[in-house]
């Protein structure tokens, strides 16, 4: 009954296009922007900003990056963690040895060489397909797991490939607090996120789905293979090298190479598994999904524990995050393969429905 | 020169063992078509089982004979791993069959990380050890040609060894028994194979409890190599350049590749390495990987990939 | 409606072969599509007439022999390339954005006519806005014609067959071609979608005067809507000709019918 279209003709090609077509969509979305702009900061306290607010931001720019390659184009890549790394040092590197970089154009700066390096890694992919591409990504993780350790130029010759930030700053304002930290990921996110939704509904992200969906029979409608994959590979690469830079400066404020391994590279993949493939909405349940689940199982398992008179020690919380962890992945991938954004979107056709049943 | 056959014989017997785990993938994917990322997981598993197994069973038993402890133990270890393969069976493959490449292998993924805390959380996470007797002394060769001789490890020799038999043996199943031909048949279309009447959860029962069996073997010599802790399911990722290498079809392949890749590094980290700042063994097989599967996209034996429009 | 004389040659095939490993495909097949007709390429199940129409689209390279369009010769064709030069096609397996809704499976066959760049199109206002609604007009039109105005929002995979078929020819026309290569645009369809196919590819064929290669099984249907017809049986041409020419054709019938003992 609320969430139906009925009456909302459109009578232009332009207001067919738009992004949230449906008014109540428009609202909505207007809602939660203020809420996270406005109400959040009132509500939230430094632990909410640092441990979960933040991250999420963060991933959430990331698995957006990496929705766009391999849900969007089909390119599988187990390497994420690698364009994050480029991102986060590059980034340092422009930050610290010239005198007076702004920092947003530090981390676009970040941005730009993980698209170097990710259109460079990208160029097998008109090669390689599927498993094989998946497992040659591998090259780019291991690749620069090594390269920020051993090559000391890259770290302002640190031994242990650890670096570290200070005196961040946007326009004069200081980033130091967790609100201000907050704001500027979620500035930039909103903003990526709406870059974003506009590539792939253009005729580009329309050339990235012909490449996963029909792949030889694409170029028989006139796309390009070439350009196509390697622009998803730019393109994906930009945000997640942001996203790295992000991570580093504003979140950890000092970080080394393992903070970008592989592990980060699965569980980013798991974001955009979970969250659902090829769907911008995806990439913000998946992170959401993802950075509150530990938490979750770090505060219930022991209440339960608790419960039934049983100690359960942090190691064992450890294993069972894992174990329960699995067995979630296993879990959605048999009841809904596209993910959570998926179940949304069902949720939403019922509540056209509603109170009707079809 | 001796110095030089020294390292290439190293590389050899390392490549050896990467092949060992390779070979798990390589029967998993001929046989079901599913790339299983929990490889490594089940290596660290059945490896943990038979090191806690040979504590536990001689104790309850009241068993002294170190032979007959580690039978029992292995014997234990191959029950858990077939029933590990029977429940990986039930809870997951069947209700994924036909899905798309990418889910599988995410499932399998799920399935490595649920694999590895549980396996902790039932044999615990310290450093075990496994002794079923494989010598560990080093051998001395051709000391007439070169002086001192050069150095190879009985141990490593032996793994080759049973690596060796079992990649015959396996190659022999597959190809000549009607069971081998099912298992290719499902690997190429599950859903044709079941509708001829090929028991598809049989066989996947069976793939998945071989390479078990192959994992446990791994974990074995693995583990009484190095000890069974955690570190043993990320040897999975050093095998993964094997297994492209090679081809993901082919058992000689798992084989081949895991002899050039176990030389390569070991050859280029001795002689590249200084130069390079060190370590580059972590990366050196990926990119090696990289550059063949530029020129030949299938690996070095894989089936060439035909798409038909 | 304007119905179009038969122009010249627009495609020459000559000489092809085509081999997979061992199995040869296609032998020495050589014919001509005229401008403006309808070509229907026909013969048995295996007979080599998806792999002939994959050699001129560029999908297979033939081992030997040529392609000429438009007066300019090609030993191999670039899938690419063909699709600028003006040669859409439908597939026999429908390779269409399940997921995706027919509008927009449709504005993809508009694609190499986007010109808009990346860093436009992430801004959308302006240029790409434009670029898009005009392109939608055209794609609009095309729905009108194919009729499928009701679904232009529904995902194609929930569609029935018959209109997932039109879907995929709706984004062929989206290229505006000047050939058109059909690949049993009928298959699995029954009298009542057949009758309406064939009025639409009668139509494309006359309001907009393009050439139409056509793989067809149903006889009738053939003989009723071609100008001419080749006929193929395991990768040899074994007639080529007028509908009625080619029925009157002995090898042609003892290849579908079998010679009588």
């Amino acid at each position: 009954m609320i969430y139906r279209e009925n009456g909302q003709f459109k009578t232009s090609y332009r207001a067919d296009q738009q992004i949230f077509p449906i008014t109540q969509d428009r609202t909505a979305i207007a809602a939660l922007l203020l809420f996270a702009v406005v109400g959040v900061p009132l509500l939230a306290d430094e632990y909410l900003f640092r441990a979960i607010l933040i991250p999420f931001l963060i991933l959430a720019l990331a698995a957006l990056g990496l929705n766009i390659l391999v849900g969007y184009c089909g390119q599988i890549s187990l390497g994420t963690g690698a364009f994050m790394a480029v991102g986060a040092y590059a980034a340092y590197n422009f930050f610290v040895r010239i005198q007076g970089m702004p920092l947003i154009v530090a981390l676009l700066l970040g941005g730009l060489c993980a698209t170097v390096v990710g259109v460079l890694f990208g160029i097998p992919s008109l090669r390689i397909k599927g498993l094989y591409l998946a497992v040659a990504t591998l090259a780019a993780q291991f690749f620069t797991d090594w390269a920020f350790l051993r090559i000391s130029w890259f770290t302002n010759n640190s031994s242990s490939g650890s670096v570290s930030v200070s005196n961040l700053s946007f326009l004069g304002l200081p980033i130091s607090s967790p609100l201000s930290k907050y704001l500027f990921c979620l500035a930039i996110l909103v903003v990526f996120a709406w870059l974003a939704k506009n590539l792939v509904r253009g005729h580009i992200g329309r050339e990235w789905m012909a490449i996963r969906d029909m792949d030889v029979a694409a170029a028989v409608i006139g796309i390009r293979p070439v350009y196509a994959k390697l622009t998803a590979f730019a393109v994906s690469s930009f945000i997640v090298g942001v996203a790295g830079g992000l991570w580093g400066f504003v979140h950890l404020g000092s970080w080394e190479p393992a903070a970008f391994s592989i592990d980060r590279s699965f569980q980013l993949l798991f974001m955009i598994i979970i969250g659902g493939l090829g769907s911008i909405t995806g990439a913000f349940f998946g992170a959401a999904f993802i950075v509150i689940l530990p938490i979750f199982l770090n505060r219930a398992l022991p209440a339960l524990g608790d419960l039934i008179g049983v100690e359960i020690s942090t190691a064992a919380v450890a294993h069972s995050e894992l174990m329960i962890f699995g067995a979630l992945i296993v879990f959605f991938l048999i009841v809904e393969p596209h993910g959570l954004a998926r179940l949304w979107s069902t949720a939403k056709e019922k509540m056209r429905l509603w109170p009707f049943p079809h | 020169m001796g110095f030089f056959l020294e390292t290439v014989i190293g590389g050899l017997m390392s490549g050896m063992l990467y092949s060992l785990v390779a070979l798990g993938f390589v029967l998993i994917f001929k046989a079901s078509g599913v790339f299983n990322f929990a490889q490594g997981a089940m290596v660290l598993f059945a490896a943990l089982a038979m090191a806690r197994f040979s504590e536990w069973l001689p104790a309850l038993l009241g068993i002294d004979n170190k032979v007959l402890g580690n039978l029992l133990a292995f014997a234990g270890a191959m029950v858990l791993m077939v029933v590990v393969a029977w429940l990986i069976e039930r809870l997951v493959l069947s209700k994924l069959v036909n899905q798309e490449g990418i889910t599988l292998l995410m499932a399998t993924l799920g399935i490595a990380y649920f694999l590895d805390g549980f396996g902790q959380t039932l044999f615990g996470s310290a450093i075990y050890k496994i002794d079923v007797g494989l010598p560990k002394d080093p051998m001395f060769l051709l000391q007439n040609v070169f002086e001192g001789g050069v150095l190879v490890n009985k141990e490593d020799l032996y793994a080759a060894g049973i690596a060796a038999t079992l990649v015959v043996v396996l190659s022999l199943f597959f190809q000549y028994t009607s069971t081998g031909r099912a298992l290719r048949a499902v690997a190429d279309d599950h859903q044709a194979a079941q509708s001829i009447g090929i028991p598809l959860n049989r066989i996947w029962v069976i793939v998945w409890s071989v390479a078990g069996f192959v994992a446990l073997v791994a974990g074995i010599i693995w583990g009484s190599k190095l000890g069974v802790q955690f570190s043993l399911s990320l040897v999975a990722l050093k095998a993964l350049p094997v297994v492209i290498l090679g081809g993901l079809t082919s058992v000689p392949g798992a084989i081949i590749g895991g002899l050039i890749i176990g030389v390569g590094e070991k050859v280029s980290e001795v002689y590249l390495g200084p130069t390079l700042g060190g370590g580059i063994e972590i990366w050196f097989g990926y990119v090696l990987v990289l550059f063949v599967l530029l020129v030949r996209p299938q690996g070095l034996f894989g089936e060439k990939i035909i798409d038909r429009v | 409606m304007a119905e179009r004389k038969i122009g010249e040659v627009i495609l020459d095939v000559h000489n092809i072969s085509l081999r997979f490993g061992g199995v040869k495909a296609l032998s020495d097949i050589s014919f001509d599509v005229r401008e403006h007709e309808l070509r229907a390429i026909i013969g048995p199940n295996g007979a080599g007439k998806s792999s002939m129409l994959n050699c001129i689209n560029g999908v297979y390279t033939p081992q030997e022999g040529s392609i000429t369009f438009r007066g300019q010769k090609f030993s191999h064709m670039n899938s690419r390339q063909v699709a600028e030069m003006g040669v859409a096609r439908t597939f026999q397996n429908l390779a269409l954005f399940k997921g995706m809704s027919v509008l927009d499976n449709i504005m993809s066959g508009r694609n190499l006519k986007m010109k808009t760049n990346i860093f436009q199109q992430a801004i959308r206002f302006g240029a790409a806005e434009r670029e898009e609604s005009e392109h939608r007009e055209a794609v609009e039109k095309i729905i009108d014609f194919l009729q499928i105005q009701a679904f232009r929002k529904t995902p194609v995979g929930r569609l029935p067959y018959g209109l997932q078929k039109r879907v995929d020819l709706g984004r062929a026309l989206a290229m505006e071609p000047q050939v058109l290569l059909l690949d049993e645009p009928m298959a699995g369809m029954n009298v009542e979608e057949k009758q309406d196919m064939s009025r639409f590819i009668l139509d494309v064929k006359d309001e907009y005067g393009t050439t139409i290669v056509l793989i067809e099984h149903d006889m009738g249907v053939v003989m009723d809507i071609s100008d001419r017809v080749v006929v193929l049986d395991y990768g040899r041409k074994i007639g080529d000709g007028t509908p009625d020419e080619v029925r009157a054709n002995a090898d042609v019938v003892s290849a579908y019918l079998g010679t009588s003992q």
